[in-house]
């Protein structure tokens, strides 16, 4: 066997931790299924292990990734292969879901709060994440896939497991726009290998099937198949339908992992596919700008009116994914790197909103139409009555927008926009300079509740949410991910050395 | 120093947001009153001394910390910490509605960091992003301790105003990374000396147009002028004078720096267009000025026509154009924060600003602030020996004689702009016959005193000083000047 594949398990740590964190809790569930603090921490170690194993991979240089699972030669590919920016996308992905993890921290009273136990829950998320990991770093089709729908697939039960009729309804979205997405993935997987006659993401095959007048239709249809399947993923429009539903039918942490987690995995996924076209693809391009720019227009215009601030964080998920994809619609040695730069910073973002809403919102208990008070209104002053809440929601908020002192978010905005502007796509560049506006209005629409006199609100005080005793792990994962934003405000080279 | 001027204003801001959130008004205003007189030190010294900064910040785009000092960056720095220490003190006996002193003296010396940000930074992604700063602030500024009585009209337009600028700072932006992707550089030294070389000329046009589109915005220059009078409206005096004498001043000196010394080649296709809107929003702001009917939103016209002003003297491209408009500039930001301190007080003692109500005249009950106000209006009309005087006359000199640009058309804006001035001189004498003059003297409102009376002294004082004797700030602007337009005149 080691003749045939060589290993480096080290390597493989990342994927392999959470994965094997997540068999462990199910064992420990079996054997002692009363410490479920036992198992949400083994799953801490285990994405702690793993965040920590693909540090290594963000040190690497753009030519050297770190490699294993090759082939012997002469063909010699490689079946895992993370560089810099995989390795920074992986580590965003554990980081994420350890904050998720701790959202769903067991406490004596509301054990029962998820059908089938905390265990469960902290096995679906870890093996979620492992497929996450591993997709980031996925060179060949098999792993690909499989990676890609071991991060989808215990997304829907985690909406699922929630047991309420909106839950229902957000995991049946999701699970269908799943199997679509998978059609189409599977698919595009199969044009590929038939034009490029390996199972393998390699440059080389690639460009000679583009070379070829007879292959390049059938890889360019391929890789549109892709993108688009990997579109119903980041939710981009329009692909985005199940998202306002799967966010706002389960718990906040769980639309926390859909937005966070999920998304990592998602782009991860996409600049697999995207690394071996780096050349070529205008088709490919094109489509990518067509989805950047409806996904930021339609996701900004919606999250305009929305007054269910988890319906108000989906619409500015999809809003969000547009600038994500936007630099790849250029074709740009720093595309890949703006992505991923621009994708963390949202993620850092958006996990504080999200903790912020769960601290606040309505109880997350079994009952709900309580669903139907998360308001905006109940935020009127928050930053009077609850500072430290506030003051963190406000800056994700002013960091989603990329208004200063939210310096991550502007940051971020300037890389995105450096390749489209770089290669003079100037029409997409107006777009976006449209969308940063709508952007500032929906955020600054919910920024501005916070900031308003409590007392003087009037009618808003009845809605005013109670807010929960603050348990211990809801705020070790707030300060956790508003210290990662003060930090990397302050410091953006931080979030941005990191891919390379 | 340089740093200092910055970090000052910035830590305080952020301690007064966190901890020191329940300070009373008096202590905040002591804090925030010390904090503004400290960084003014540090900018004046900065100014003598002209120190560099140059460290790293975000190694992967290129961004530096790149701070200096140079005669274009001096005045306005002394301007925005001076009208800072200005606004500060006029807060001490007025305790600020609708949130927090502490919150809103943190606002104040958040504008004044992003402001002074701005005029240091030496790398044109640095100054983009210090631009943006003074949003957020500025914004809770006008939507919470504005106009108390029309809180739907203070959200209406705190909303447009951060909208309106935004749009401008990101097509600015987006006009910024081209720039430095064509030119390989983002530091604006580099950039300047450069001059658009290796760029070609339509690209450089692209270049300038966005940079000049975006730039516009925060001037401003006529038709996007729109979001300035609510604002100016609704936001509290000392808003309103920050607005005016700083935040548009970042506008103005942007377009020196980033178009017209990075890419003069495009600079020149875009600069007919320029001034023919700075002509039409002399007459514009000019025209609305004579019928209306707020005296806050009048003054906010008003800018609006001065900055045409300035705009011409940038499009005309000479070296006495240039220096006009920063002589302007620096004039419009001491004048218009004159009268809005002066108009902002009217207004807190009427309690409107309608100016068809009739009143006791200003002359009689409140012979000082009348002074003030009426030194304000002339120095706005452009009387000789007041300093608005010198920008004006300049800018319209310089575009009679603007060379290398379409000679007819500049001509033609010069003598617009000078019935521009008659018309400033119009509604000038409108408000003075209507506030001023007259021998009513019920209502009685009491005449200004203590920490407003020493804000007014100083810029009347300062009116009528650069007025009498320009020498030394166009001294100051000379040596930038020559080293971006060249040997021309």
């Amino acid at each position: 066997m080691s003749s045939l594949v060589a290993v480096d398990w080290p390597f493989l740590l990342p994927v392999l931790a959470p994965a094997g964190g997540a068999i462990l809790v199910l064992l420990l569930d079996a054997v002692a299924p009363a410490l479920t603090r036992v198992h949400a921490a083994v799953g801490l170690v285990a994405l702690l292990v793993g965040a920590a194993a693909a540090v290594p991979a963000i040190a690497t240089t753009g030519d050297r990734p770190l490699r294993t699972l090759c082939l012997p030669a002469p063909e010699g590919a490689c079946l895992y292969e993370a560089g810099a920016v995989a390795g920074a996308l992986q580590v965003g992905a554990l980081l994420s879901a350890l904050v998720v993890l701790l959202l769903v921290w067991p406490s004596h009273h509301d054990r029962r709060a998820l059908r089938g136990g905390p265990a469960v829950v902290v096995c679906l998320v870890l093996g979620a994440t492992a497929g996450a990991a591993g997709v980031a770093a996925a060179h060949d089709l098999g792993s690909w896939l499989v990676c890609l729908e071991l991060a989808t697939l215990p997304a829907i039960a985690l909406v699922a497991l929630r047991g309420t009729r909106a839950a229902g309804r957000g995991a049946l979205a999701l699970l269908t726009t799943s199997l679509v997405s998978f059609s189409m993935v599977a698919l595009g997987a199969a044009l590929w290998l038939v034009a490029t006659g390996e199972a393998v993401f390699a440059s080389g095959a690639a460009q000679q099937a583009l070379a070829s007048s007879e292959r390049r239709p059938v890889l360019l249809l391929g890789v549109l198949l892709l993108v688009a399947g990997l579109g119903f993923k980041l939710s981009l429009v329009p692909f985005h339908a199940w998202t306002p539903a799967a966010y706002a039918g389960g718990s906040e942490p769980v639309a926390a992992f859909l937005a966070a987690t999920s998304k990592v995995a998602a782009l991860a996924a996409l600049l697999v596919v995207l690394r071996p076209l780096a050349q070529e693809g205008s088709l490919v391009l094109v489509a990518v700008g067509v989805l950047a720019a409806g996904s930021m227009t339609l996701g900004n215009v919606l999250a305009l009116v929305q007054d269910d601030p988890v319906r108000l964080l989906a619409w500015s998920t999809v809003a969000q994914a547009g600038w994500v994809v936007l630099p790849l619609a250029a074709l740009n040695p720093g595309s890949a790197p703006a992505a991923a730069a621009y994708l963390l910073a949202y993620v850092i973002a958006t996990l504080v909103a999200f903790v912020v809403v769960h601290i606040l919102g309505p109880s997350s208990s079994l009952d709900g139409p309580q669903e139907s008070r998360r308001t905006l209104v109940g935020y009127t002053g928050l930053l009077r009555t609850r500072p430290l809440l506030g003051a963190a929601l406000g800056l994700a908020l002013l960091s989603l927008a990329g208004l200063p002192p939210g310096l991550v978010g502007l940051v971020a905005k300037v890389f995105v926009l450096r390749p489209v502007v770089g290669e003079s796509q100037w029409g997409l560049a107006l777009v976006a300079v449209a969308n940063a506006v709508l952007g500032i209005a929906v955020y600054l629409r919910w920024f501005g509740t916070l900031l308003r006199d409590p007392d003087a609100a009037g009618s808003g005080t009845a809605a005013r949410p109670a807010g929960r005793r603050l348990r211990r792990a809801d705020l070790a994962a707030l300060l956790l991910c508003s210290t990662a934003l003060v930090v990397t405000s302050v410091m953006p080279q931080l979030l941005f050395g990191l891919v390379g | 120093m340089i740093l200092a001027a910055l970090v000052v204003p910035a830590a305080v801001a952020v301690w007064l947001l966190s901890a020191g959130r329940s300070l009373t008004h008096r202590a905040s205003n002591l804090l925030a009153t010390t904090a503004s007189a400290v960084t003014l030190v540090a900018v004046v010294a900065a100014v003598v001394v002209r120190p560099t900064v140059d460290r790293p910040w975000v190694p992967s785009l290129g961004l530096r910390w790149e701070l200096a000092v140079d005669g274009i960056s001096a005045p306005l720095l002394l301007l925005t910490a001076l009208l800072t220490v200005a606004v500060v003190v006029h807060t001490t006996d007025r305790p600020p509605v609708g949130g927090t002193s502490a919150a809103f003296h943190a606002c104040l010396l958040l504008v004044e960091f992003g402001a002074l940000a701005t005029f240091f930074a030496r790398d044109a992604v640095l100054f983009f992003v210090a631009f943006e700063v003074v949003l957020v602030p500025m914004w809770v500024l006008i939507t919470r301790y504005g106009d108390a009585h029309r809180p739907a009209e203070r959200a209406g337009a705190g909303a447009r105003f951060v909208l309106y600028t935004a749009f401008g700072s990101t097509l600015m932006l987006v006009g910024v990374l081209a720039l430095v992707a064509k030119a390989g550089t983002s530091d604006l030294d580099v950039l300047a000396r450069g001059g658009g070389h290796g760029i070609p000329g339509h690209t450089q046009a692209v270049i300038a147009a966005l940079l000049v589109a975006g730039l516009a915005v925060k001037v401003p220059v006529f038709p996007v002028h729109t979001w300035l009078p609510p604002a100016h409206t609704t936001a509290p005096t000392a808003g309103s004078v920050l607005l005016a004498a700083v935040l548009l001043k970042m506008g103005t000196y942007g377009l020196v720096r980033l178009p017209l010394a990075s890419v003069p080649e495009g600079f020149a296709r875009v600069a007919p267009v320029l001034a023919v809107l700075g002509a039409v929003g002399i007459l514009w702001g000019g025209l609305a000025c004579l019928v209306e009917r707020d005296l806050k939103r009048l003054v906010a016209y008003s800018s609006v026509a001065h900055m045409g002003f300035v705009v011409i003297g940038l499009a005309s491209g000479t070296r006495t154009g240039l220096q006009a408009a920063l002589f302007a500039n620096v004039a419009h930001g001491i004048v218009s924060a004159l009268l809005f301190v002066v108009v902002g007080g009217l207004k807190e003692r009427w309690g409107d600003a309608d100016l068809e109500t009739s009143r006791a005249a200003v002359r009689e009950v409140a012979p000082r602030l009348g002074f003030a106000l009426v030194v304000g209006l002339a120095a706005s009309l452009g009387l000789p020996g007041l300093i608005g005087f010198w920008g004006e006359f300049l800018s319209v000199y310089a575009a009679w004689s603007a060379e290398g640009r379409p000679l007819a058309l500049f001509r033609t804006l010069a003598v617009v702009a000078a019935v521009g001035t008659v018309l400033a001189a119009a509604y000038a004498l409108r408000v003075a016959r209507v506030v001023w003059a007259g021998d009513r003297n019920v209502p009685l409102i009491a005449d200004t005193r203590s920490s407003e009376w020493l804000v007014v002294a100083v810029l009347v004082v300062s009116t009528i000083g650069l007025g009498v004797v320009p020498g030394p700030l166009l001294a100051l602007t000379g040596g930038a000047v020559a080293s971006i337009v060249g040997a021309a005149p």
